[in-house]
């Protein structure tokens, strides 16, 4: 162990661990917001976040920009970054839909029992990443370099760079407007109905199908985002990408208390946050040691996750 | 006729709940179902608003087939139910429960009156307006699940025993609220364990057993009909 390298960087580690867990969170939305209105598990999230990643660096690659371009100037690397996120943001929104629609509504249909939306999971899932896989070549593909990590600001010896306050800035700011959709609008409403009691919603003349439609599309959206805020930390994308760093999202979402929107941005965050000081501690091979046991310590003593009690004690 | 309901049958799985029933609503109508627990009637409630499909028969309203209709039209037609027991959202506010009502409206002067007029009609919800529908006290969900129901303004309002659980002044005070509501113009089918009241409030009844119905008339007619007095009103 550790404890003076954990003691001597824990600045820098909180400061890289609060832009993981904002990625963990955005991510993590798409399960939470699912499940609140099925009961559901969509596996294939991963891959919609996947997708978006993808999409960003084709967008980019349109322009000539790859991992070996040269830096453009600072007036275009705006323009770029925001058209990479707003593409991602529709591409993994509209493939979340696309899910929905081919996956899981015809199952809706002919009223499937829950396993049958489980096996159904995995396999849109699989199939998209395998389509991806073999139409990469199972090649992994870098980000062009748009932002160069530089130190905005310096406490002591915690150097926060840029990145990682554009990440934590954006974040907050899509988590707010979430926030406010769903708790202040009729729409928001709509949702938090179908969630609560999806028969009593149907008697409000709330359109349950539209309702499902607009959170996958929501949580893709916030999926897209959460890809392209991801390629500039790490720096590369594969086929699989989703799926490791899924099912950290996944865990975060339950770790929340799956269902509640802030305890998806909580638990986000206690991920991040705990992926990175187990690492300094015990190593990085302890990364996800450290998070499951994260996970496992803290359901023990609450169940239903961090802020699951609130949900649970709404569907009493 | 605002509502006809032809030959229903509906099944739970392999049971039969409803073994073809039949029931009419005029427009202006209080008409009341009653029958012995189990008799079908919230089952009739949910084929009528469309929460549970039917396997045989015909649903009309105000003139149209509506027997394949999802529920959610249905509502938007003009058809509200007050659910059974606690069918309010226990998550929100009293106040965002009522505006669920009126979701399928857009005019938010008419739904700000409707507000007030719910408010005038259950003056405990105005006090409890921010208070978490899950915290309220059953007899205050059950002023809820009214009053959200009137925020559609329906055409057709389904009360499914409005009088469960509340304490005698409160059943009193709850069957003149019905009784006003349908003299603002609102049509009523009612269907309550409390046979007296409902009789005596309604303009006709049916009355429901294992999924059929047995007998029907005026309200007054059954109130003094032998076998429903023996069977419903607790008297011999
Ligand atoms: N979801 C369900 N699955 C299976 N059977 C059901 C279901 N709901 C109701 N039933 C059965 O259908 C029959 C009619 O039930 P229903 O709820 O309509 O009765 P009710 O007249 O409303 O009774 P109560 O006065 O007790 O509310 C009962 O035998 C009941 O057990
Ligand atoms: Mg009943």
């Amino acid at each position: 162990m550790h404890f003076d390298d954990l003691a001597h960087n824990w600045g820098p580690l909180t400061a890289s661990g609060l832009a993981q867990g904002a990625i963990y969170a955005l991510f993590a939305l798409g399960y939470t917001l699912v499940y609140g209105v099925l009961r559901l598990i969509n596996f294939a999230h991963s891959e919609v976040f996947m997708v978006g990643s993808y999409a960003a660096l084709i967008t980019w690659g349109f322009f000539g920009l790859d991992e070996n371009s040269a830096t453009p100037p600072a007036t275009e690397v705006i323009g770029y970054v925001v058209l990479g996120v707003l593409v991602a943001a529709a591409i993994s929104g509209i493939t979340a839909l696309v899910v929905e629609l081919v996956a899981y509504r015809p199952l809706r249909r002919h009223n499937a029992p829950p396993l049958a939306f489980l096996i159904t999971a995995i396999g849109a899932s699989l199939v998209i990443s395998e389509a991806v896989g073999v139409a990469t070549h199972r090649n992994q593909r870098g980000v062009p370099p748009l932002i160069q990590p530089a130190d905005a600001f310096t406490i002591g010896n915690t150097h926060v760079t840029n990145l990682e306050i554009l990440i934590i800035l954006l974040t907050l700011v899509m988590m707010v407007g979430l926030d406010r959709f769903i708790n202040r609008t009729r729409l928001g409403r709509g949702i938090r109905a179908v969630a609560q009691s999806p028969d009593t919603a149907a008697l409000m003349g709330v359109n349950k199908d539209r309702v499902i439609s607009l959170v996958f599309l929501i949580g893709g959206l916030m999926a897209g985002i959460a890809a392209v805020m991801y390629l500039f930390k790490i720096g590369t994308t594969r086929y699989d990408a989703g799926f490791s760093l899924g099912i950290a999202a996944f865990t975060a979402a339950v770790l929340g208390g799956i269902g509640n929107l802030r305890g998806a941005v909580v638990g986000g965050i206690i991920i991040g946050l705990f992926e990175n000081y187990g690492s300094a501690l015990f190593g990085s091979n302890y990364r996800n040691v450290v998070t499951f046991v994260v996970l496992i310590v803290i359901l023990m003593f609450r169940p239903s996750g961090i802020l699951g009690e609130a949900l649970g004690r709404a569907r009493a | 006729m605002l509502l006809e309901i032809d030959n229903v049958t509906l099944l739970y799985g392999r049971i039969q709940a409803l073994h073809g029933i039949s029931l009419t609503v005029n427009e202006g109508e209080i008409v009341a179902l009653i029958g012995a627990n189990g008799a079908g009637k919230t089952t009739t409630m949910r084929a009528i608003s469309g929460l549970r499909p039917i396997a045989s028969g015909r649903i009309r309203f105000a003139g149209e087939d509506i027997t394949k209709l999802r529920a959610d039209l249905r509502t938007v037609r003009g058809i509200s139910q007050a659910p059974e027991g606690r069918g309010i959202f226990p998550g929100m506010s009293v106040l965002e429960n009522l505006e669920m009502g009126a979701y399928t409206r857009r005019d938010s002067a008419g739904i700000r009156a409707d507000l007030d007029r719910v408010y005038g009609l259950f003056p405990r919800l105005k006090e409890r307006a921010k208070q978490v529908g899950g915290t309220l006290s059953g007899g205050e969900q059950q002023m809820l699940t009214i009053g959200r129901a009137l925020m559609s303004r329906p055409k057709l309002l389904l009360l499914d025993e409005p009088s469960m659980g509340l304490a005698p002044m409160l059943i009193q005070q709850i069957f003149s609220i019905i009784t006003e509501i349908n003299q603002q113009g609102t049509t009523i089918l009612l269907v309550e364990q409390n046979a007296q009241q409902a009789l005596s409030r309604a303009h006709r009844a049916y009355v429901l057993e294992t999924g059929r119905i047995v007998k029907s008339g005026t309200g007054t007619d059954l109130l003094h009909d032998p076998a429903v007095k023996d069977a419903y009103l607790g008297v011999a």
